[in-house]
């Protein structure tokens, strides 16, 4: 049978064909739900940067010069000094070439040691922040230093951030070790008089430090950039962040910064700033609220602005009287780092390679499609399996080199990943290669064609410019592996299929990736846009995983990519399984025999690790702990299920789902990019009543969710319609069931009768 | 530039095309960005001191030259050796005026020659800056690097002005003629 199933479907379909508007527009108004603000999340929203914490947006200034005796030589460090090599430092911050051009950028990471010196670094830093915090307290309370000279309203540098997290809240931030510190860095050569691009903020006080080169100059940067408040932008958990980075929708929780604003609004009314709130006295005008770029906003009544995309926080820096826009990302992902697009990195090499197929020699991890593998896939191949990625930009800005890299780290992470950005050298140089050469496995950005003419320090060479890439001549053989040979023990149908040039060819795309890879064009040249490739790309990493773990359960008998077991699973009564789901045993083990190589050379990585870590972490704070809900919703998605079946999924879904967490969970199964929330609503035609019925609350419940309203509207006009006649449906059997009820002469008619 | 310069270096190897690489060091502010962009565009750059490199293409006597300069700061020298692999012709830059730092020019040169990767290139002195004051003459500046000590390899010293032009195309006419020379490049 159908999934779909329902004998009657047709027929009432065409039966509600008429007054159909009407009935939707009445009903629009009683039965259809609305999102509900006391059908909230439990928490209290809090500040990712709340007012008065010691954090800097800042940490450090430098500056660095090319001194014509003695090469690149630091010239400040600003509040205090870095620990370690202080030349190297400099070296890193002037990038080869940097004498035939105007202007550049770069970024690095730098990795903090936690010795006892830097402490002691640290900790004079942190008391320089806290004085100047109080002295913005003050200000705030009318207070006036003599020395303070610049306006509240400041803005951040998104990049220049520490990655670290004060850990109050109950969610792991990630188990990296030491935090990475990044580096944004720019590149003025002293003739410059032209072009204006880049970091503004650095470019005006590139400028400035070039009039006055004294470290004053850098304190004035580091004060206005640190004294920014971004109190304002509220904090995601988890799942809220996955959810909005994979939502195209500009509104989403578009409430929590309306609340953030009120409880402002609350907090500043009558009471000092430091005093405990008194909601007893209402505020005797209330500033408005507007939408940043609506009219009011811009003629300037509005006295806080929602940002017009919840995506980004808008903000604004008054440098020297000088007011600079910018956008901090609110829903923040590992190893998404800097302003790059992943189209233009897959536009780079896939355009070319679309013009002249690139035919690469064979490696089983790298060339999964064959000789004729999409550069692309090769890149994702060779960073999953931790390989030498090197991106080559002869007579390029560092800028465009170091901006390949960074989308490199978020192709392969996809925000679920980690492993990537700490080994990621965005721009390096010759002067570093020995000990570029020590990392086992990086991603480096250079511009020096030299190191093409050196094989020997690369496994993958990405050269931007041609748009071609090149395995190394001296790459190191994959190793013969228990899980391959098992597999191919385990399978001996499909064991020739395993990393053969010839089944991996366009009419045999076992691992599915030229399909993708066409999806992925297609939804370029429909000009999808940067979030939507984004969200796939997110999709088919976590699709990989899933991947992974079913081959690991089906080779190794178990797999510490997806926990949970059996025994928990029997505990919740209803539907189970867990994994990802194949249509059938055929096509999984094809699947698995396309990915056979790439998983096994992924296995042993860091990011594999990190993964594993991840997953143990994240299980912690999962609501449903016992069921994969991913699981359940690509069964309805891709299975053909007996009503029997289906009835036991939905039924599970109804009985579980609740709470603001678990709908958050739920939605994040079903991306409003793929399908949303069809499947789901496939329920309301199920033969079975009872399924009906439970599924109409379900939907009821995403519908008020602060989420799930914006799923709720996506849903078709048809399957809104079946809703609500389900709902009038369940409240005349209720009205029924009542008047029959009093008319059988229960308790309640005959206490009116006495 | 950047794109036709790597397809090039992919066919050139196929259809074995006359590309040779030359690299071309000396200590700093002995004039190698101004001999390169002088033999490139015949033009005289003001140059300022080469942060990492400079590589360019050009044609002379039916030869490609595939050219390296690359920063002389004492700090950068180390990394010279990066440059050596695949090289078929050292160009070696001396400010011939400068008497304080000849004896560490020499220095560098045996260091590089010495270095296995460069055991088969050719050696091209360029003494340069021939007008100014005091400069020392090809005969002083073979004496002081201490070339005789050279067995094997051909080596050549050219009186140069880099910023006049004077003498590259005499340097270069030995190169390309002694390239043609060399076994790899299908000579004798």
């Amino acid at each position: 049978m159908d999934r779909t199933s329902d004998p009657s479907f047709k027929g009432k379909a065409a039966s509600t064909g008429t007054g159909e508007s009407s009935q939707h527009s009445s009903l629009s108004a009683n039965v259809q739900p609305r999102y509900n603000a006391a059908a909230r999340r439990p928490r209290k929203l809090r500040s990712q940067y709340p007012r008065g914490n010691t954090e800097n947006h800042v940490e450090y200034i430098l500056v660095a010069s090319f001194d014509i005796d003695r090469g690149p030589v630091m010239e400040h460090q600003y509040p205090v000094a870095i620990t370690g090599d202080e030349h190297m430092l400099a070296e890193l911050m002037l990038p080869d070439q940097a004498h035939v051009r105007n202007q550049d950028w770069t970024i690095f990471f730098l990795h903090k040691d936690t010795s006892q010196e830097e402490d002691d670094a640290e900790r004079r830093a942190k008391e320089e922040r806290r004085a100047r915090r109080n002295r913005r307290r003050d200000r705030a309370k009318g207070i006036i230093h003599e020395s303070d000279d610049e306006d509240e309203e400041d803005g951040d540098l998104d990049d220049d951030d520490w990655d670290d997290d004060e850990s109050t809240d109950s969610e792991p931030e990630g188990i990296e070790g030491p935090p990475l510190v990044y580096v944004l860095n720019l590149v003025n050569t002293k003739q410059d008089k032209t072009v204006k691009r880049g970091a503004p903020l650095l470019l005006l006080a590139l400028e400035e430090y070039f009039k006055s080169p004294v470290p004053e100059t850098l304190a004035m940067l580091y004060n206005a950039v640190n004294e920014m408040d971004l109190s304002l932008m509220p904090r995601l958990s988890h799942l809220e962040r996955h959810l909005l980075q994979a939502s195209e929708n500009k509104d989403l929780f578009v409430e929590k910064f309306e609340e953030m604003i009120q409880a402002r609004i609350i907090e500043n009314s009558g009471v000092g700033v430091d005093q405990p709130l008194d909601a007893s006295i209402a505020p005797p005008k209330r500033p408005s609220i507007f939408r940043s770029g609506s009219k009011a906003h811009i003629e300037g009544h509005a006295a806080y602005v929602v940002p017009r995309d919840t995506h980004e926080f808008e903000s604004k820096v008054l440098y020297k009287g000088i007011p600079i826009p910018i956008k901090v990302p609110v829903a923040v992902m590992p190893e998404i780092v800097g302003d790059f697009s992943l189209i233009k990195l897959i536009q780079n090499f896939s355009d070319s390679h679309a013009k002249t197929p690139q035919t690469f020699p064979l490696h089983p991890h790298l060339t999964t499609n064959g000789p004729n593998t999409n550069p692309i896939i090769v890149l994702i191949n060779a960073l999953l399996t931790q390989k030498r990625v090197i991106f080559l930009g002869h007579n390029m800005p560092s800028g465009e080199v170091a901006e390949a890299v960074l989308a490199a780290c978020a192709l392969a992470s996809g925000g679920i990943l980690r492993g990537f950005t700490r080994y990621a050298f965005p721009y390096t140089d010759l002067t570093k290669v020995d000990d570029l050469l020590k990392v086992p496995g990086f991603i480096a950005g250079v511009t020096n064609p030299t190191f093409e003419l050196h094989p020997e320090w690369w496994d993958l060479l990405c050269d931007l410019p041609s748009g071609k890439m090149k395995i190394s001549s001296k790459i190191e053989a994959a190793p013969i592996t228990e899980g391959l040979v098992y597999f191919q023990q385990q399978n001996p149908v499909y064991a020739n299929l395993v990393h053969n040039p010839s089944s991996g060819s366009s009419s045999g795309d076992l691992t599915g990736d030229a399909a993708f890879m066409a999806d992925i064009q297609r939804c370029i040249t429909t000009r999808g846009g940067e979030r939507v490739i984004r969200a796939k790309w997110r999709a088919w990493v976590l699709k990989f995983t899933r991947i992974a773990a079913a081959f690991e359960e089906s080779v190794y008998g178990a797999s510490a990519l997806y926990i949970g077991s059996d025994e928990q699973e029997a505990n919740m009564s209803g539907a189970h399984g867990h994994g990802y789901v194949w249509v059938d045993e055929a096509t999984k083990a094809r699947e698995l025999a396309g990915n056979v190589t790439r998983i096994e050379g992924w296995r042993n990585t860091r990011s594999y690790y990190s993964f594993i870590q991840d997953v143990a972490q994240l299980y912690t704070i999962r609501p449903l702990k016992g069921l994969d809900l991913a699981h359940l919703h690509d069964r309805l998605r891709t299975q053909r299920l007996t009503p029997m079946q289906s009835k036991e999924i939905y039924d599970t879904l109804a009985k579980y789902v609740h709470s603001y967490d678990e709908i958050c969970l739920l939605l994040s199964v079903a991306p409003e990019a793929s399908a949303g929330l069809f499947y789901i609503a496939l329920g309301l035609f199920h033969k079975d009543r009872d399924v009906r019925f439970k599924t109409a609350d379900l939907l009821e419940r995403v519908a008020e969710h602060e989420a799930g309203q914006h799923w709720w509207r996506a849903l078709s006009r048809f399957e809104k319609l079946a809703y609500v006649r389900i709902k009038r449906e369940a409240e005349a059997e209720a009205r029924a069931k009542v008047d029959k009820e009093e008319r059988d002469g229960f308790s309640p008619v005959d206490k009116r009768a006495s | 530039m950047g794109a036709a310069l790597s397809i090039s270096s992919l066919f050139g190897k196929l259809f074995g095309s006359k590309e040779v690489r030359i690299l071309m060091l000396g200590l700093d502010a002995a004039g190698k960005t101004t001999i390169l962009y002088k033999l490139k565009l015949n033009q005289t750059m003001t140059t300022i001191p080469t942060v990492g490199f400079n590589v360019e293409t050009f044609t002379y006597k039916n030869i490609k030259f595939n050219m390296w300069d690359v920063g002389g700061q004492d700090k950068i020298r180390p990394l010279w050796r990066h440059y050596y692999s695949g090289t078929q012709g050292l160009v070696f830059v001396v400010d011939s005026s400068d008497h304080a730092r000849i004896e560490e020019a020499k220095t560098e040169l045996h260091r590089i020659l010495n270095d296995l990767e460069m055991s088969d290139c050719l050696l091209l002195v360029f003494a340069n800056k021939q007008d100014l004051d005091g400069a020392m003459d090809p005969q002083t500046i073979t004496q002081k690097l201490e070339l005789s000590k050279l067995k094997e390899r051909p080596w050549f010293v050219q009186p140069a002005i880099a910023t006049e032009g004077e003498g590259l195309t005499e340097g270069f006419g030995w190169l390309s003629d002694n390239i043609k020379k060399m076994p790899k490049y299908g000579g004798k």
